[in-house]
Formats: C-alpha cells, structure tokens, sequence
C-alpha cells in the first residue's frame, strides 16, 4: 500500500473511533435517567424515609441502654445452647456431604447419565438453594417437631444444594486430559468417575465443605428464632421475657461464635489448599 | 532388525477410513494401511494432518464417518457392544501424559488393569494382589518402580511419560498408540522414551504405532514410516527413503494461495 493510502486507512479509522465515543457517551447518559429513575420509584415504594432515622432514634437508644450491659451471669445458661448450634451446623454439613456427592454426579455434565436427569438434578438443586434455611426450617418444625433435629435437616438440605451444584460445576471443569486417558484403558463409566473425576475434584470439595461448615454456623445460630434450636432459640425467648440484658449477652455469644468459627474455618482451608 | 523371512501377521488393517467433525472439518480422508504384528510404525506429518484422529479413531474415543478398521481380522468399527474389551487391547500414551495427577504412580499404572475388573470392586480402590504385580513389573520395565508411591504430579515430564508408558503396558495390550508422546520433552529424554517404546515392539512384540512430527526421530527410531498431510497418507515406505522431496510433500504440501494483504480500497 502506499504512504497516501495508509494515512487516509488512519484518518477513516480515527473519524470511525470518534462516532464510537459519541455513542458510548449518549448510552451511558441514557442508562444513567433510567436507573436513578428506578431507584427513586423503589426507594419511595418501600418506603425509604430518612427521617424516620432520626425521629426514631430516641426509641434505639431506648432499647440499646435497656439491654447494655450484657447479663454476664447469663452467660453459663447459653453453655448448652452453643454447644447445640455447633452440633447442628456440624451434622447439618455432614448430611449435605452424604446428599451433595452423588446429586453432583447427576448434575453435572460430564458424569450425568443423562442430559434429562442432568437438567431436573439441576433444577432440584435450584430449588434447594432458592429456599432460606430459616423456610425450611419452619417445615421441618412442623414435622418432626421442636428442636435441634429440625435445624440440622434444615441445614442439610439447603447446604447439599449449594455444595453439590459447586461439586457439579468443578466435575464440568476438569482436565479432560486425564479422563480421556482413561476412556482409552477401556475403564467402565464408574470407574472412571472414581479414579478420574474425583481425584480432580477433591481438594475443591473438601475446602468448599470447611467453608459451608463455617456458613452453617452462622445459619444455626438463628434458626432457633423458628424455634428449632441452638443460641437463636435462647435469642428470642429472653426477648419475648423482655430480659433484654440476656438478650445482649446472646448477641455477644453468638458473636463470639462466629467470629472464632470463621477464624477456625479460613485456617483450616488454607491448609487443605 | 531380525531381517529374517519369519511370516509377518497383519494386526491392524485400516481401510478407507474418514472422519468429519461436526464443525465441518474433514480430519482424516480415505485413510488406508496395513499395520503387521509386532512392529514399529511411525506416523510422521505436521500439526493438523490428522495423525491424532487416526490414532483416536483405531480405539473409538473417536467415532469415525466412514470406513473400518481390523484388528486380528476382527473388524473393531462400527458396533459399541465390546467398545471396553476392545479399548483394553490398545494402550494409549499421550503428548501431555494425561497422568492422573493426584494418583499415586503405582495407582495411575493400576488404571491400566480398570478394563479387566467390575465397577463395584473399583468402587472401594481396591486391586487384587495380581494386578498390583502387573503394575509394578510394567513399573519396573520403565525404570520407574522406585518412584512407585510418589504422587504423580511430583514427577518430571519425563517420568511421567514413562508412568504413562507403564499404564499402556498394564493393560497387556496388543496395540499400543503413542500420539505425540514426545512433543513435550527436551531431545535426550525424548530418546529415552522412544527406546521404552520400541522395546515395547521388539521385547514384548506388541505392535506400537507412534504419531511423530520430528524427522530426525523418525529417521533415528523407524524402520517403516506413514507420511500424513492434510487427512491424507502421503508416503508409505521404509525411514530411509525419506528424502527431501518426501518431506516436501508431507510437509508443504498445496501451500496456500499467498494473497496480498492490502486491500485495494
């Protein structure tokens, strides 16, 4: 090409840069009405009035000074009930282990049998994740009654959705590498699975695990609100006893709680990892 | 060589064979050749002439378009029936080794004996006490028995390839493909895996054919050579003839119709 013709390529490709940019511009102006548009209409919708911050904050501190200090002598009565919401996050997490390893195998890709059984897995696991623990929880309370067992089935199933749909996904994501070597040793579907699949995905699950413990332990701490035990329940009745210091020295357990748990957990992960 | 008049036995005979991806690319057209038992076959062309096809296309992760491959006189195409049984007498080594690398070593020479036992024993990793011996011979056969509960991924490339190469020879195959299973490795560890897999040929007369792109191995290691271009057998004969219009051929075959880049405005 000649000098003339590369310096006129430039100048059509400068004046087609510039078109760019107006564009960009009026688009962006153009989203930016819509959204503050829509965000005002929200606002106003659900009520957001900052006033009410201020007129009300005569009734927090109210309720602030009525619960601090914290009853420590309080503290021995929640002994018992932490330890209940650790043991329900803790077989809350197992149970969804159990679940999550084979609705992963079906729900993913690579391993499903079939592409019908892949998508309704899927979906059922969509629907698990969809649903709060505190929803569940309110049913399992219903049918097998008061108490820890209903937060730990609670746990169990909302954590199986996530941690099998994450299992799934890393199964989808794998060297295939490796699998295909071992299509080629003539190694049936299952055994593949196991000496191909797994091995792959393993340090993933055991690390998502720890930290879906961790979740699981902030989840427990408030099921009891629902009445299905641990710290929430001891939480809401010394509300309802309008025992609002014992209600503080709750608060600060299950702060404590969460705080260690968390702790706890990021170590633990970042050995496995 | 042995150069004697010993009756040499086809293993494999593949005729006609082609393969269209759905995207549309035509890999292999037309393939045909005559494998005899017990040889050294090398498959020589450049990235892109299909050798990976042909090779995926003889043990079925690859299902051919058109044409049929014999093995032993048994036609292997076509039906999905004994698919494992007939995987299991073609080991396969690849270019990037394809190690399970979270497996121990001795576990990844194990997968080579997955074809000949169920799923429900598999299912607890367990092996019987054979298959352990199997394993390790093949092991030892590598010079990697030493190494033998070191996690896979610990190794040099070169040992992992000669893992690999212990996990094709676990399964006790008749066929062994090698695709590329070189491309990975510095010239002298490549040479040693190339000898591992020529012994595989002379010492245990397992027909081995082994998909190269370098002509100074193939020169140095085969004694009959395939030339590929394009999805196409472009030579047939012994390593010695390969002269330069040969590799001509198979490598600059139809170049490209050079187009001015510029386009006149």
């Amino acid at each position: 090409m000649t000098s003339v013709a590369v310096a006129a390529n430039v100048e059509s490709t400068l004046a087609q840069e510039a078109e760019h940019g107006r564009r960009r511009t009026i688009k962006a102006i153009a989203w930016t009405i819509l959204a503050v548009a829509v965000l005002w209409f929200t606002a106003n919708q659900i009520g957001m009035k900052p006033g009410a911050i201020i007129t009300g904050a005569p009734f927090m501190w109210d309720f602030l000074t009525r619960m601090l200090p914290p009853d420590l002598s309080y503290f021995p009565n929640l002994y018992d009930a932490t330890i209940e919401t650790i043991q329900i996050a803790i077989w809350g997490t197992i149970l969804a282990v159990i679940m999550s390893v084979p609705l992963a195998l079906l729900g993913a890709r690579t391993t499903t049998p079939h592409i019908v059984v892949f998508h309704v897995t899927r979906m059922f696991l969509n629907a698990l994740r969809g649903i709060n623990e505190l929803v569940f929880a309110l049913i399992f309370v219903s049918a097998v009654g008061l108490g820890p067992f209903a937060g730990v089935l609670a746990i169990a199933l909302h954590a199986t959705g996530m941690l099998a749909k994450f299992v799934a996904e890393e199964a989808e994501g794998i060297d295939r590498g490796q699998v295909e070597a071992l299509e080629a040793t003539g190694a049936g579907r299952m055994q593949i699975i196991l000496f191909g699949i797994i091995p792959q995905v393993i340090p993933a699950f055991i690390s998502y695990t720890i930290y879906r413990l961790d979740v699981s332990i902030r989840s427990a701490t408030i099921l009891g609100l629902v009445g299905a035990g641990g710290l929430g329940f001891s939480l809401i009745k010394t509300m309802k006893l309008f025992q609002y210091h014992q209600t503080a020295t709750c608060i600060l357990v299950i702060f404590v709680l969460v705080l260690v748990s968390d702790w706890i957990c990021a170590r633990l992960r970042a050995k496995v990892i | 060589m042995d150069g004697s008049m010993t009756e040499t036995k086809t293993a494999l005979s593949i005729k006609g064979l082609s393969k269209t991806y759905n995207g549309g690319i035509t890999a292999l057209r037309d393939v045909s050749m005559d494998v005899a038992a017990g040889e050294f076959l090398v498959i020589l062309g450049p990235s892109g002439a299909g050798k990976s096809t042909l090779m995926r296309c003889i043990n079925r992760l690859v299902e051919p378009t058109a044409g049929h491959v014999f093995h032993d006189g048994r036609e292997i195409t076509g039906s999905k029936a004994n698919l494992r049984l007939i995987r299991r007498d073609f080991g396969m080594v690849f270019q990037q080794f394809n190690l399970v690398k979270r497996l121990s070593v001795l576990t990844n020479v194990l997968t080579g004996r997955l074809a000949y036992r169920s799923a429900w024993r598999s299912l607890f990793y367990s092996f019987s006490q054979e298959d352990k011996r199997i394993a390790i011979e093949c092991l030892a056969r590598v010079n990697m028995d030493h190494k033998a509960f070191q996690r896979a991924d610990t190794l040099s490339g070169g040992e992992q390839q000669r893992v690999a190469i212990a996990r094709a020879l676990a399964q006790k195959p008749k066929v062994i493909l090698a695709d590329e299973p070189v491309a990975s490795l510095d010239p002298k560890i490549a040479r040693q895996v190339l000898v591992y897999l020529k012994e595989a040929a002379s010492d245990l007369g397992i027909t081995v054919l082994c998909n190269l792109h370098q002509v100074e191995y193939t020169r140095e290691f085969a004694q009959r050579v395939v030339g590929m271009s394009r999805g196409t057998v472009v030579y047939d004969g012994p390593a010695a003839n390969l002269g330069d219009e040969i590799l001509h051929t198979i490598y600059y075959r139809d170049p490209d119709a050079q187009k001015a880049n510029g386009d006149a405005e």
